[in-house]
C-alpha cells in the first residue's frame, strides 16, 4: 500500500517535469539495447556537467534458455552515484532495470557475495572503484567459466562442495591439558593470518585457467588457501589425512603457479603462496 | 523507472492487452493504482516435493550457459601471461627435439641426412636473414623457458610471491628473453 | 487530478508498448549478431552442467597416490633444478664433454615427457574423454621411446647434442 501510495504520488510529479528515465534507441547495428540516465532540470539549469558513464553488463536470462546471452548497456550519471561499482549496480537495479540480477549483500567486502569479473578482473563489486577519471566503458561479466544462474550470479554448488570435501573444521582427538581451550603460542597463531580472512568469494578460482579446465577435480586457488588454513593450524591433529587427500595428480598439483589468483585476491591474500607451502610441506616431509 | 512500473503493473491487471484503451477499464486501473487496499499477486504458486524440486533444478542447471572466461579475462594474465608462455615455450621447444629425434631415426630409411656436418654445411647454406630467423626462434624460447623455468623453481621454494613483483617480473621476463633472444641469434 | 493521471497513464502505457515493440526488435538483432564473448572456440567446451549430490554432500575425495602426486611432483622439480647447471656449463665452457651431453640428452627427454605429459592431463580431462586420454598417454609415451632411441643414435655415433647445436649455430 505503501509503495503503491508512493508511486501514485511520483506520477503526479513525472507529468509536471519531464520524466527522468528515457529509453535510449537501441543502436540497431550491435543490437544492444541501451538504457540512460537522464539529467535532471534542476542540473541542466544549474550548468554542473553530468559525468556519464556506460556500463556494459552480461545478460542472460534463465525463463528464456535459448537466447544467447548478451551484453546491454545501461549510461548513469556519476555525479549521482556511489563510488563503488556495486553502488552503481544497485542504482541501474533501482533506477533503470528492475530485472538485472545480482548477489549483494554487505557491500562492505565481508560477504563475498558481489564477486564478479570487473574490467577483466574477478572483484568484489563493493570494493571496486567506479574510474573516476576517464569515460571508459566498463564492462562486468559473472565470474569466469561458470555455469550462470542469471546474468551476474554464478552456480557455486560445486565451489562450495569442494570446500567441504577438505574438512573446514579443527579435527583433534587429544583433550585440552586444563580441559578448556586449545592453547596456542603467538607464533603459531601468526602462521594463520592471511589465510582466516578468506571470505570464499570465489574470485581467486575462478580467475584460475587451470580450474576453468578442471575445476570437476582440481580444488582451485580458494580451496587449496583453506586447506592450508588448517595445515598450517597448529592445534589441528589430522595433518597426515589433510595431506593423504591431496596427494594426488589433480587435487592439489593441477596448479602451475599462474598466479593470477593472487593478483585478483579482492581481499589482498596470497593464495599462490599458500599453495606453494603446501606442496613445500609435501615435498620435505613426506 | 516508476512509470515504467506502473505501466507493466496496469498491464498485467488488465485480462486482455487490446482492451486497455478502453474508458472504462482505464477508470478501473486508474482506481485500482490509487486506492486499491490490498495487495494481491495474479502469479499462481504451487508446492513442489523435494524430488520434483530437485529434478526441476537438475533440468535447469542443463541448459545454463558458461560464462565467458579467455576472451574478457585481463589478456596480461592470460594471452601475455609468462605462464601460458613458458607451456607453449616449452611444447615447442621439446616438439623441435622430438621431432627431430623421430626425423633422425627415420633417416637412413628415407635417405635423409641430418648428420651434424650436413646439418651445419646446409644450415651455412641458406641467407643470412633466414639463418637469423631461424636462430632467434630457437633462441627466443629458449631464453624464455630458462628464465621463467628459474622463476618458477623459485615459487616452489615460495620465493616472490608479491603482487607487485609477479606483475614486475611478468614484464621483465618479456623484455629479457627478446633481448637474449636477439643476442643468441645474432651475436654467437 | 484524475485527468493528470490519466494523461500520464496513457502515456506509460504508450511508452510500455513502445518499449515491447523495441524489447521484440532486439531480441531479433540479438538473434541475428552472436554474442562475441560466447564461446566460438569449440575445443574442449565445457559439458552441461551436472552436479553429483546434493548441495551438501562433500565432492569425493580421489584416493592418495603419492607416485602422481608428492613424489611426481618432487621428481619433477628436481629434473628442472637439474637442468640448470646443464644448461649454463655449455655457455660457460664452450661444450659439454661426451658423458655430460648424454645427461643433458636424458634430463631433457625426462623434462620433454614430464612437461608432455601435464599438458595432456590438464586439457584431456580423464573424466570426460577416457579414450581419448589413453591415446594421447601411449601415443606420448611410445614417443618418448622413439625419441630415446633416436638421441641413444645420435649420443653414439655423432658428436653430440651441444656440440651440434654450436656447429650449426656457427655455421
Amino acid at each position: 500500500m505503501a509503495a503503491l501510495r508512493s508511486t501514485s504520488a511520483r506520477i503526479l510529479g513525472a507529468s509536471s517535469r519531464p520524466a527522468t528515465l528515457r529509453l535510449a534507441a537501441a543502436p540497431a547495428a550491435r543490437g544492444f539495447a541501451q538504457l540512460a540516465d537522464g539529467a535532471t532540470e534542476s542540473q541542466k539549469a544549474s550548468g554542473d556537467p553530468a559525468n556519464m558513464k556506460t556500463f556494459q553488463i552480461y545478460r542472460w536470462n534463465p525463463d528464456t534458455p535459448t537466447e544467447k546471452p548478451r551484453m546491454q548497456s545501461y549510461t548513469l550519471d556519476l555525479k549521482k552515484t556511489g563510488p563503488m561499482v556495486l553502488d552503481a549496480l544497485i542504482r541501474i537495479k533501482n533506477e533503470l532495470d528492475p530485472t538485472l540480477t545480482f548477489r549483494r549483500s554487505c557491500r562492505e567486502g565481508i560477504c563475498g557475495s558481489c564477486a564478479m569479473n570487473i574490467n577483466g578482473t574477478n572483484t568484489l563489486a563493493c570494493l571496486c572503484r567506479i574510474p573516476a577519471e576517464d569515460n571508459a566503458e566498463m564492462k562486468i561479466y559473472p565470474l569466469p567459466h561458470t555455469y550462470v544462474v542469471k546474468d551476474l550470479v554464478p552456480d557455486l554448488t560445486l565451489f562450495y562442495k569442494q570446500y567441504k570435501s577438505i574438512k573446514p573444521y579443527l579435527q583433534r582427538d587429544t583433550p585440552s591439558p586444563d580441559g578448556k581451550e586449545y592453547r596456542q603460542s603467538k607464533a603459531d597463531r601468526k602462521k594463520l593470518d592471511g589465510l582466516y580472512e578468506c571470505i570464499l568469494c570465489a574470485c581467486c578460482s575462478t580467475s584460475c585457467p587451470s580450474y576453468w579446465w578442471n575445476s570437476e577435480e582440481y580444488l582451485g586457488p580458494a580451496i587449496l588457501l583453506q586447506s592450508y588454513r588448517w595445515l598450517a593450524d597448529s592445534r589441528d591433529e589430522r595433518k597426515a589425512e589433510r595431506k593423504a587427500a591431496l596427494d594426488n595428480s589433480m587435487s592439489l598439483y593441477r596448479c602451475h603457479t599462474i598466479l593470477n589468483c593472487t593478483r585478483t585476491c579482492p581481499k589482498g591474500l596470497n593464495p599462490g603462496l599458500a599453495i606453494a607451502e603446501i606442496k613445500k610441506e609435501m615435498a620435505f616431509s613426506g | 523507472m516508476i512509470a515504467q512500473r506502473v505501466g507493466t503493473t496496469a498491464l498485467r491487471r488488465v485480462t486482455k492487452p487490446n482492451t486497455f484503451f478502453t474508458p472504462h477499464n482505464l477508470a478501473k486501473v486508474a482506481l485500482a493504482s490509487q486506492f486499491s487496499a490490498t495487495q494481491t499477486r495474479p502469479v499462481a504458486t504451487q508446492k513442489l516435493t523435494v524430488d520434483d524440486a530437485n529434478s526441476l533444478l537438475a533440468k535447469q542447471r542443463l541448459q545454463r550457459p558458461v560464462s565467458p572466461h579467455l576472451d574478457i579475462y585481463d589478456k596480461m594474465q592470460t594471452w601475455y601471461g609468462a605462464s601460458a608462455w613458458h607451456r607453449i615455450t616449452g611444447c615447442g621447444l621439446s616438439g623441435a627435439l622430438y621431432l627431430f629425434g623421430a626425423a633422425y631415426l627415420v633417416a637412413p630409411l628415407t635417405g635423409w641426412h641430418l648428420e651434424s656436418a650436413s646439418l651445419a654445411a646446409a644450415f651455412g647454406s641458406l641467407p643470412l636473414a633466414v639463418k637469423g630467423g631461424v636462430k632467434f626462434l630457437l633462441a627466443w624460447p629458449f631464453v624464455f623457458h630458462s628464465i621463467n623455468g628459474v622463476r618458477h623453481l623459485a615459487y616452489d621454494l615460495g620465493v616472490g610471491f608479491q603482487k607487485r613483483t609477479i606483475v614486475k617480473q611478468g614484464w621483465y621476463i618479456w623484455g629479457a628473453s627478446v633481448i637474449g633472444g636477439l643476442y643468441l641469434a645474432f651475436f654467437m | 487530478m484524475a485527468s493528470i493521471a490519466r494523461s500520464s497513464l496513457l502515456r506509460q502505457s504508450a511508452f510500455a508498448a513502445k518499449s515491447l515493440r523495441q524489447q521484440s526488435v532486439l531480441q531479433n538483432a540479438v538473434r541475428t549478431s552472436a554474442f562475441h564473448t560466447t564461446s566460438r572456440r569449440n575445443i574442449l567446451p565445457p559439458p552441461p552442467q551436472r552436479v553429483e549430490g546434493t548441495v551438501n554432500d562433500a565432492v569425493p575425495v580421489p584416493p592418495p597416490s603419492p607416485s602422481h602426486g608428492s613424489y611426481h611432483w618432487t621428481f619433477e622439480r628436481l629434473m628442472s633444478a637439474g637442468l640448470v647447471p646443464l644448461t649454463i656449463a655449455p655457455f660457460a665452457a664452450g661444450s659439454l664433454n661426451p658423458t655430460l651431453d648424454a645427461v643433458l640428452c636424458a634430463a631433457l627427454l625426462i623434462h620433454s615427457h614430464l612437461g608432455f605429459q601435464s599438458v595432456i592431463i590438464d586439457y584431456i580431462p580423464k573424466k570426460r574423454m577416457p579414450n581419448a586420454r589413453k591415446f594421447f598417454m601411449w601415443g606420448l609415451n611410445a614417443a618418448t621411446a622413439i625419441v630415446g632411441l633416436a638421441l641413444y643414435e645420435f649420443e653414439t655415433t655423432d658428436v653430440g647434442l651441444t656440440e651440434t647445436i654450436k656447429r650449426v649455430w656457427k655455421a
